[in-house]
């Protein structure tokens, strides 16, 4: 009891001192400490960095700063800064980061800055680190240290055609065997479509199964073992892989976001199971805008755990000025930024401008975008970031987990022995963990 | 001027070109040497996946040996390089043929034939990536619409190497004709006189004048064209990123995974030297056929 006591009297006026400390910087915060400063920003050019960067003359009139841009492609980003890294280079201040994909690496190598004392000390008054996203916090946390601040939410979704359904009879389906049920019925009823399509590029695969494991109730590991073999692993590889190669378009096992977005959008499939973030490309010239419905991925034996990630934005551990590169990470992230970039389709990753009334119109405008935000929402409160094994060599583990999808799309092994050797050889990953 | 004055005259020049060229050989040579020391020694590293780095010794070369996806690679590049070289040395040949003898065709046309190789192979790779779409692509719908059946294309592990060849001999076919065209217009006249005296066919005259006078030529012709099919990237990368599973994955598809995504750069420099070694091996072999048709 006295040591609870003297807890209380001596925990509460130092928390209260740290807050008033946190109030009084934030009240001498100044946007323009590092005027004439330029930082260097390794992008990924997809549509989250290009809603972004549409703001880059604001930061830089705000701050005085000059901002670098060094944009490219995802998987070209990652080349540029696994040479930047391993040189310990300071060309790169910001780089953009999955932490759900290399946070683990990346972290274990040390290429994070720790932003944990800056997102607490170094904070304009409105910046509310608080209000962003506490499960995508807690992924980009490794070791009790802050790598990267949320960009966005994002997760795979299930759009589907509500005139085909409505034509062939279908109602919207509330579970897995439903999902197979109407590919089934689509099959008969409406030969000119495809009825099912979802990510069938060996690397991509990770993204999507990993939705429809967890929902199976599988998980990757169990015991310190690969657990593709268990009975909820074989179910999902199974049910995943037939959904695809029975229904699934001619030539699936080299489609990834581009080919799916480009079928759906065009007409040629019922059901596609993809990103979140495709809603503005699957939506372009308007043709899907009054025919789709979009749900989080019908439930199955454990229910909806739906796969929940975002983009991360981190200072690199070897910029020569962390804390004018740490002004852009807060700029980018805070809340009149990021409900600017949710007005041109970025989910955003706080709850504040989910419920702002100027996004809530831009919702409102249209009933696919209700329902957008309805799936996101179930996205954030259950969603899991689990894509791939939780192990440093996550994105090695994705390889496995898609070579085993696509032997059993291809016909080329059966459930058994794709499982078996994907645990084989994912076994042998987790040891090196 | 004297003989001693003339000679210190002479060294100085010498001196003084050494002094002047010096800068630049140096840079040419360190930009080369440096790259391959550096991966060198990078093979005798290990990297772990949290990019911790220690020596290695021989272990990343042993590794090779047991490695089921360096061999799967290997014989994936050699079966690519086979297959192309042999589509581009004889449609290269063959169309080198028809533009050397259609004398009078417009200038337009020569340039239409030859102008895929100056595509950019990451444009050629998209093109045809969305061309073959076994369900969007435009080559499906041309087969229906000839009453014959679809084919996967790149999503078929059978057919993905041969239409990968197919794509990449669409896109170097031409170079091989550019460089076949200069050495038909090179060969004297005089020979074809004289077999055109003795009453020599179109096809004798080919099989026993143009082929064994163009034979340096071709072979120039594919040294040239094997550097670059053993290192087979870009398309595969931009088409099928090594897949379906791993149908194309070329040994510099595997080593750019191993070393980029996967981050094990000390295994993907021992896999790379493999690979220049072999690319080597393959130039010398030309080299000396080369030496062995000169004429």
């Amino acid at each position: 009891m006295k040591v609870r006591m003297l807890a209380t009297r001596v925990a509460l006026p130092v928390l209260a001192i740290a807050a008033v400390s946190a109030q009084a910087r934030a009240a001498d915060f100044d946007w323009m400490k590092f005027k004439g400063k330029t930082v260097t920003f390794l992008a990924n050019n997809n549509p989250v960095s290009q809603a972004l960067l549409t703001y880059k003359a604001d930061f830089e009139k705000l701050t005085g700063m000059t901002l670098k841009v060094d944009g490219y492609q995802e998987q070209q980003m990652r080349q540029r800064l696994v040479t930047v890294m391993n040189a310990n280079s300071d060309e790169v201040d910001v780089f953009m980061t999955l932490p759900s994909r290399e946070g683990e690496q990346f972290a274990a190598a040390g290429w994070y800055g720790d932003l944990t004392a800056m997102a607490k000390n170094e904070v304009a008054k409105d910046y509310d680190p608080a209000g962003l996203s506490q499960a995508l916090l807690k992924a980009a946390t490794f070791g009790g240290k802050l790598t990267s601040m949320p960009m966005n939410i994002e997760g795979p979704i299930f759009y589907y055609r509500t005139d085909i359904f409505k034509k062939c009879g279908l109602e919207a389906p509330k579970t897995i065997k439903d999902v197979e049920a109407a590919a089934e019925k689509i099959k008969t009823c409406d030969s000119t479509v495809t009825p099912f399509v979802s990510r069938g590029l060996k690397p991509a695969i990770a993204y999507t199964f990993s939705n429809m494991l967890h929902n199976i109730g599988g998980t990757y590991i169990a015991s310190g073992k690969s657990s593709l073999c268990s009975a909820k692993g074989k179910e999902a590889l199974d049910t995943y892989s037939r959904l695809l190669r029975d229904f699934g378009p001619p030539g699936v096992v080299n489609y990834s976001f581009q080919q799916i977005s480009a079928l759906y959008r065009g007409g040629r499939a019922a059901m596609a199971f993809e990103s979140s973030n495709e809603l503005r490309t699957v939506m372009e010239g308007g043709a899907r805008l009054k025919d789709t419905g979009l749900l989080p991925f019908p439930a199955g034996e454990a229910g909806q755990v739906p796969t929940t990630i975002g983009w991360g934005m981190a200072v690199s551990s070897h910029s020569k000025q962390p804390d004018a590169a740490w002004y852009f990470v807060q700029w980018a992230t805070s809340p009149e930024v990021q409900k600017k970039m949710a007005l041109q389709g970025i989910a955003p990753p706080r709850p504040s401008v989910a419920k702002d009334p100027e996004y809530r119109k831009w919702i409102d405008e249209e009933p696919v975008r209700k329902e957008w935000q309805a799936a996101l929402d179930v996205l954030a409160t259950k969603g899991s970031s689990e894509v791939g094994y939780p192990i440093v060599a996550n994105p090695q583990s994705r390889e496995f987990i898609g070579q085993a999808v696509q032997d059993l799309i291809l016909k080329q092994k059966t459930v058994d022995q794709a499982c078996a050797d994907a645990d084989k050889a994912l076994d042998a990953l987790i040891a090196l963990n | 001027m004297s003989d001693t004055a003339a000679t210190l005259t002479q060294d100085r020049q010498k001196l003084e070109m050494a002094a002047l060229s010096a800068p630049a050989v140096i840079f040419t040579v360190a930009m080369i040497a440096f790259p391959v020391v550096y991966t060198i020694w990078l093979g005798f590293q290990t990297f772990s996946s949290t990019g911790k780095q220690s020596f290695a010794g021989l272990a990343n070369y042993t590794k090779l040996i047991s490695d089921v996806e360096f061999w799967h690679g290997l014989w994936i590049t050699i079966a690519l390089f086979v297959l192309s070289l042999v589509l581009q040395l004889v449609f290269g040949v063959w169309l080198a043929l028809v533009l050397f003898h259609a004398k009078r065709l417009p200038g337009i046309v020569r340039s239409l034939f030859i102008s895929p190789f100056m595509m950019p192979p990451v444009v050629a790779g998209m093109m045809w990536l969305v061309i073959l779409d076994p369900s969007l692509g435009a080559a499906n719908y041309i087969l229906q619409s000839l009453g014959l059946p679809p084919s996967d294309w790149m999503a078929s592990p059978t057919w993905v190497i041969p239409t990968v060849a197919l794509i990449d001999s669409w896109q170097w076919t031409p170079y091989v004709t550019l460089i076949v065209l200069g050495g038909l217009q090179s060969l004297p006249p005089s020979v074809y006189e004289a077999a055109q005296i003795d009453g020599a066919s179109a096809f004798k005259t080919f099989q026993r004048i143009t082929l064994p006078l163009l034979l340096p030529t071709i072979v120039t012709a594919a040294i040239l064209r094997s550097v670059d099919l053993l290192r087979f990237f870009d398309i595969i990368y931009i088409t099928t990123q090594g897949g379906p599973g791993n149908a194309s994955n070329t040994l510099n598809i595997y080593g750019f995974r191993v070393g980029f995504e996967f981050f094990n750069i000390g295994y993907a420099s021992a896999l790379m030297l493999t690979l220049t070694a072999i690319v080597f091996g393959a130039v010398l072999a030309f080299n000396r056929l080369r030496g062995a048709v000169a004429w």
